[in-house]
């Protein structure tokens, strides 16, 4: 903990990046009594995963799954984001920072501003879009994308003709167009001052000019793109419509190239480290495009298949099994265009050594991440140190924490990482400035006064309807009258009238002084998208005195006006078709109740090793009890037997600490020689006996329950001394050990690993190996290292000590797993033969030790925790999360989080950044004395049910239950609102408020003109 | 419980396509628990059958109810006027409800099924139902560790397994188990293999499905309610 005084700390704290990983640290910190500045250079947040099409494995669009989160961020009380804007500087000490933002005109008054995009469509300055990777165009005023947050317009300077006009005479007509009067090119920017508690860095990342690459072609021949232009060529939004096809010809090509590495791992000519995502991305880029075009034929050129996450090898296997694609493991040094056709032609070394000359219709260059061009400027900016390569100085024990005290990193500027790693650091940052600010939780935080709400139980329904032009976005399409003629008659409808933007302020007061005007009791509005805009119109008719449950949205912009351009009339009846189903619905809708439940401050960790340590020191320090249970007698887990780092810090050294701390903090009671015997309850209020007789009552659970080592059947182990495993090894270098001159150690890589049955990589053995052999190297030079693998998986920063390895002379041989290496006992030493494919022929190696790198697996209590707490596992026995990559610590039930090597094989670093986030999570739950549930859950009608068990069996939050009666119950504290049980049940017995099968019914009614005959 | 699965939608259709005015008639025991003919089937099949009488331009109206059950009259009465409107009843019952309910239509309109009657079955997950009795009529689950030669075995074999057993596999189909094999394995933990020693005579099918339908009069109840009838009526005079 801090040494400040408490009274100088502040609530709130500064993120500048609004990148996924920022959004996450903001949206935590927001939600658990923080209060959030956001500061963005781009004129919207987003970052770098907005541009992406989809993302692997689940093939879930990008946008759809970071939009929400995008909106939430922007509509939050406690989050301001200031676009355009950069940090100038920074004064102060943790707890009472005073920052300078500098925020660059906009043009556009943000306030007056409703997004309808008017202005651009009449701006007649067209220019190369940024966000489309320069494959398509924008406006000079523009916003970045479709989904910008904020939904505000922005004026490129640069480009605009009446900004460049030094009488500011010419053109204007984005001023012309806007009908809030949001256009003022006299804007001058402004700096503001802000006092925070903490900073937390998320700038993210410059992706790699491959143009520097002449030979590779990008900036030369046309038809080679770079792998995010290929996302944009993907994506159904981007320049193509998500058409794969040739930028050259528009020619859909059949044979497309990647290339991998592309200004990473080359310490000659770019970077030299791993990028970490691209084997990855250009495997789910080669699946979407064979998806969009069955046609396409993908080769993918790589010198190693970095995929070391969790089901990463499962998601190649499919690539290759499933989609053929090809990959090719080669180097293409050069890319030349045939001429006339805009075909590429490579050369490249075939495995067996011949050169090979082969032709392609398209080339992506997988190019790789770095830190911003200005990364030295915004380290000097912030006061914090730097490694070599300019990403910001972190310890693989504070994976978080910068060397400035009170200010945090996350995702990439602390080294290249994919969405999930990102997203597990913003909870994890979330989770340090949590336990770092404490005390001053909820002194900067705002809640809203609302009005009491009016009782319309009983009363007919007096349904308002606005139908909204959204500027011309709905009335250039639909006729606007004719909806409001048709609507004026149906049954409950007591008043309607047209808005230009329902949305914009003077029109929200309009709204509510109609409520009480007309005596509304039902509003529905009729504009662009719930997905935007329903939170902010319930909010509004809540401050009319409505339940906020009374509204509802008909979407004639989205899936009306925008998809049927130009096809004015039967727009028109569609639209009137959506807005009479809204109607019919609105007729019954009823006032929904959001019940709350009290929430126990306190956290049950399960596991003592440094994830559940980890976690637990951090939620302690956020000022909640936590209960450790350990299964063995002593805390530590499976790091006990780990020594060093890659790095070479000392962990023995830093898990004594651990254990120290654990053991004095006064919040925390360790239960050792402990397992969970029974539990019960729901997000915070869960009830967990323990074999000890003790119970705990407790508000969230961190399950971190570990793994362990595989122990090896193969190879000799066991039945010769002479072979070890790399963790044994370690303890041998550990105790002193001295490699002799001229000894040799043969190591042998995926050992139990990326095979079936266990077809996955246990990620920290390509390290284990590099760090032992290098070790070995350092304390003896004469002493011979081979080590045989399969793919070097030394991704990221790790990247240098692999390069190490190789100075020093550790040769690395690769085998296939078809042709693995033949083990035989050869008198005092062990004889290793393997095939080598640089040579083309058998090696024969007696080796003095052979070092098997085994892998992980989770700890044998996995499944029995797992069963417990109703949560899954996935075919590997590792506990499956809520999200891969957008709730990587979260379960589908809330109230219980996950980390460490329960989850999947993992580094010590990143298992401490996933265990901070784990507590990030819970001190959200935590934070709260109740928890409000969601008004849309499911009912269940106890008379109706058969107990047939349908629910209790689909239901992915355990919410149905088998009662003391034997017969079916539902607790609606755990119910998410899916409507899967009233999908499944037979009965009926469950319904969806707002949801309900009469709503609905009346809906399709409504849209056909139809009643059913149900007969009572 | 009765476990039934909807008959393919084109044999309904072709059953009821001649009709105006149909109901579907759903009854809310077992065959809703097996998502085959509860209301909730009903409503959905009512409305398939409306949107194709639309798409061919059949003039019908179809409409849909449920009751608690359809083998036992008490059930049908709130809905007996109603439903001899109809010119066809379709019931998603199990065979037992539509026979129950065309002996009380006697005749005035004709009951047609909307599923096939599979079996008597468990349901050991959500969507998943497995036959396990024969409803034979003369029970031996204590000589075979609970398991029912009678339907698991594809034979009805009552001494062991015969030479198409295979790995614990019947011979019929690699997905189903032999019977047999669970039941040896069965006796061994229950300790009581020596048992299968004891070699069954034939079997005696007379309480089978082959000697016309059977019943089962527990006259007890029965006297008890006659009694009760009897009193009911001398009271009322």
């Amino acid at each position: 903990m801090s040494l400040l005084s408490n009274s100088t700390k502040r609530g709130s704290v500064l993120i500048v990046g609004g990148g996924i990983g920022g959004m996450q640290a903001a949206l935590d910190l927001a939600d658990s009594g923080f209060k959030v500045h956001m500061v963005q250079r781009d004129p919207s947040i987003g970052g770098t995963m907005v541009m992406l099409d989809k993302t692997f494995p689940t093939g879930d669009c990008a946008m759809c799954m970071i939009s929400p989160k995008m909106v939430e961020a922007g509509r939050h009380l406690n989050i301001d984001v200031h676009t355009l804007a950069e940090v100038s500087s920074v004064e102060g000490d943790a707890g009472d920072f005073r920052v300078k933002v500098k925020v660059a005109p906009r043009y556009v008054d943000a306030d007056k501003c409703t997004g309808c995009g008017d202005c651009e469509v009449k701006c007649p300055k067209k220019v190369s879009s940024e966000f489309d990777q320069n494959l398509g165009q924008r406006k000079a005023v523009y916003s970045l994308f479709p989904q910008a947050v904020p939904n505000t317009r922005a004026i490129d300077a640069s480009q605009c003709l009446c900004l460049n006009d030094p009488d500011r005479k010419r053109c204007r007509l984005c001023e012309k167009a806007c009908k809030a009067g949001a256009i003022n090119y006299a804007d001058k920017g402004k700096e503001i001052e802000l006092n925070v508690g903490s900073i937390i860095l998320s700038p993210g990342l410059d992706r790699y000019d491959a143009r520097a690459r002449q030979e590779l072609g990008l900036g030369r021949w046309q038809n080679v793109v770079s792998s995010i232009q290929f996302e944009r060529i993907l994506s159904a939004s981007g320049p193509y419509k998500g058409e794969v096809k040739r930028p050259s010809d528009g020619r859909h090509p059949k044979k497309v190239a990647w290339i991998q590495c592309v200004g990473s791992r080359d310490n000659h000519n770019a970077n030299p480290w791993c990028s970490s995502v691209c084997c990855m991305y250009a495997t789910k880029q080669s699946i979407i495009a064979k998806e969009h075009d069955k046609n396409i034929e993908p080769t993918v050129f790589y010198m190693e298949m970095r995929a070391f996450g969790k089901d990463f090898d499962k998601y190649v296997e499919r690539a290759k099994k499933e989609y053929g694609v090809r990959y090719q493991r080669a180097m293409v040094s050069a890319v030349r265009e045939e001429p006339g056709t805009g075909d590429l032609v490579m050369k490249y070394a075939a495995e067996d050594g011949t050169l090979v000359t082969e032709n392609f219709d398209m080339v992506v260059l997988s190019v790789g991440f770095q830190p911003h061009c200005d990364a030295e400027q915004f380290a000097k900016t912030f006061g914090i140190e730097t490694n070599e390569y300019l990403f910001a100085k972190t310890s693989p024990f504070t994976p978080v924490k910068t060397s400035r005290e009170g200010v945090f990193v996350t995702g990439i500027y602390q080294g290249p990482k994919d969405i999930p790693e990102t997203v597990i650091q913003g909870s994890a940052v979330a989770g340090s400035v949590m336990a770092l600010l404490a005390e001053a939780r909820g002194t900067e935080t705002v809640e809203k006064e609302l009005p009491p709400e009016k009782d319309v139980t009983g009363e007919e329904a007096r349904i308002g309807v606005f139908v909204c032009h959204c500027g011309t976005n709905i009335s250039s399409t639909v006729n606007i009258d004719e909806v409001v003629n048709a609507v004026k008659d149906q049954p409950g409808v007591a008043y309607v009238t047209n808005t230009i933007y329902a949305c914009a302020q003077d029109n929200q007061d309009m709204i509510k002084q109609t409520i009480k005007e007309q005596n509304l009791n039902r509003v529905v509005i009729a504009s662009c998208t719930p997905r935007t805009h329903e939170k902010l119109f319930q909010e509004t008719i809540r401050e009319a005195g409505l339940n906020k449950y009374l509204f509802d949205l008909a979407d004639i912009r989205e899936q009306c006006s925008w998809c049927h351009k130009g096809q004015n009339e039967v727009a028109t009846k569609k639209a009137i078709g959506i807005v009479k189903m809204s109607v019919a619905k609105s007729r019954l809708q009823e006032p929904l109740q959001s019940e709350t439940v009290g929430v126990t401050p306190s956290c049950l960790v399960i596991g003592g090793g440094i994830a559940g340590m980890t976690s637990a020191l951090s939620l302690a320090d956020q000022g909640f009890p936590v209960y450790v249970i350990e299964k063995d007698n002593e805390l530590g887990g499976l790091v006990k037997n780990v020594h060093r780092t890659l790095e070479g810090l000392d962990v023995q050294e830093f898990l004594k600490d651990r254990i120290e701390a654990v053991k004095e903090h006064p919040k925390i009671t360790v239960h050792t020689g402990v397992e969970v015997k029974k539990t019960d309850g729901f997000v915070g209020n869960f009830k967990t006996l323990l074999t000890d007789g003790s119970t705990v009552d407790h508000g969230a659970v961190i399950l971190a329950t570990g793994g362990v080592e595989y122990e090896p059947t193969e190879y000799l182990y066991g039945q010769s001394p002479n072979v070890v495993t790399q963790r044994q090894l370690e303890k041998r270098i550990a105790e002193g050990e001295m490699p002799k001159s001229g000894e040799r150690y043969v190591m042998i890589q995926c050992v139990g690993s990326r095979e079936e049955p266990n077809q996955y990589c246990s990620r920290i053995c390509c390290q284990d190996a590099v760090k032992n052999a290098i070790a070995i190297k350092e304390r003896n030079p004469g002493a011979e290292v081979m080590i045989l693998y399969r793919d070097v998986r030394t991704y990221g920063l790790r990247e240098d000590y692999y390069k190490k390895a190789r100075d020093l002379g550790v040769i690395f041989t690769r085998y296939d797993v078809d042709r693995k290496p033949r083990v035989e006992p050869a008198g005092s030493r062990v004889n290793v033969r393997t095939w080598d494919y640089m040579l083309n022929k058998e090696l024969s190696l007696d080796a003095d030790w052979l070092v098997l790198s085994t892998g992980l697996r989770p700890h044998p209590s996995t499944d029995r925790v797992g069963e417990m707490y109703k949560v899954t596992r996935n075919p590997d026995g590792y506990f499956l999360e809520a999200h891969v990559k957008l709730r990587p610590v979260d379960f589908p039930s809330e109230g219980l989080f996950v980390a460490g090597l329960g989850h999947a094989p993992k580094n010590i670093d990143e298992t401490i950044a996933q265990a901070l986030a784990a507590s990030g999570r819970a001190g959200v739950v935590l934070s709260h004395e109740k928890l409000a549930v969601s008004g849309i859950i499911a009912k269940h009608k106890r008379e109706l049910c058969m107990s047939c068990l349908s629910c209790f069996r689909v239901c992915p939050f355990g919410s149905p239950y088998i009662a003391e009666d034997g017969k079916i119950s539902h607790n609606e504290v755990k119910c998410m609102g899916c409507g899967i049980c009233a999908g499944i049940c037979p009965a009926k017995a469950f319904q969806v408020n707002n949801f309900r099968d009469d709503q609905i019914l009346a809906m399709i009614d409504a849209a056909a003109e139809s009643e059913p005959g149900v007969v009572n | 419980m009765i476990v039934g699965q909807q008959k393919p939608f084109d044999e309904i259709w072709s059953m009821v396509r001649d009709f105006k005015k149909v109901l579907v008639y759903g009854c809310n025991t077992c065959v809703a628990i097996c998502h085959a003919g509860g209301g909730k089937e009903a409503e959905i099949l009512a409305s398939m059958l409306r949107m194709k009488a639309a798409q061919e331009g059949v003039d019908m109206q179809v409409d849909s109810a449920a009751i608690e059950r359809h083998c036992e009259p008490e059930f049908f009465e709130p809905l007996d006027e109603k439903v001899r409107t109809y010119d066809l009843v379709l019931s998603p019952a199990c065979g037992v409800g539509v026979n129950f309910l065309a002996d009380r239509l006697a005749g005035a309109i004709p009951v047609y099924p909307g599923i096939n009657t599979s079996f008597y079955g468990g349901v050991p997950e959500a969507g998943f139902f497995v036959e396990l009795c024969g409803g034979c009529g003369n029970c031996i689950l204590h000589l075979t560790g609970g398991i029912c030669p009678i339907v698991r075995c594809s034979k009805s074999l009552m001494n062991g397994p015969c030479g198409g057993t295979n790995n614990g596999k019947c011979e019929v189909s690699d997905q189903t188990d032999c019977a047999w094999y669970l039941i040896v394995e069965r006796m061994k933990k229950l300790g009581t293999l020596e048992k299968l020693l004891e070699v069954q005579p034939p079997r005696d099918w007379s309480t089978g499905t082959h000697g016309g339908p059977r019943r089962v009069s527990l006259e007890h109840i029965r006297a008890y309610e006659e009694k009760e009838e009897k009193n009911a009526a001398t009271e009322g005079k």
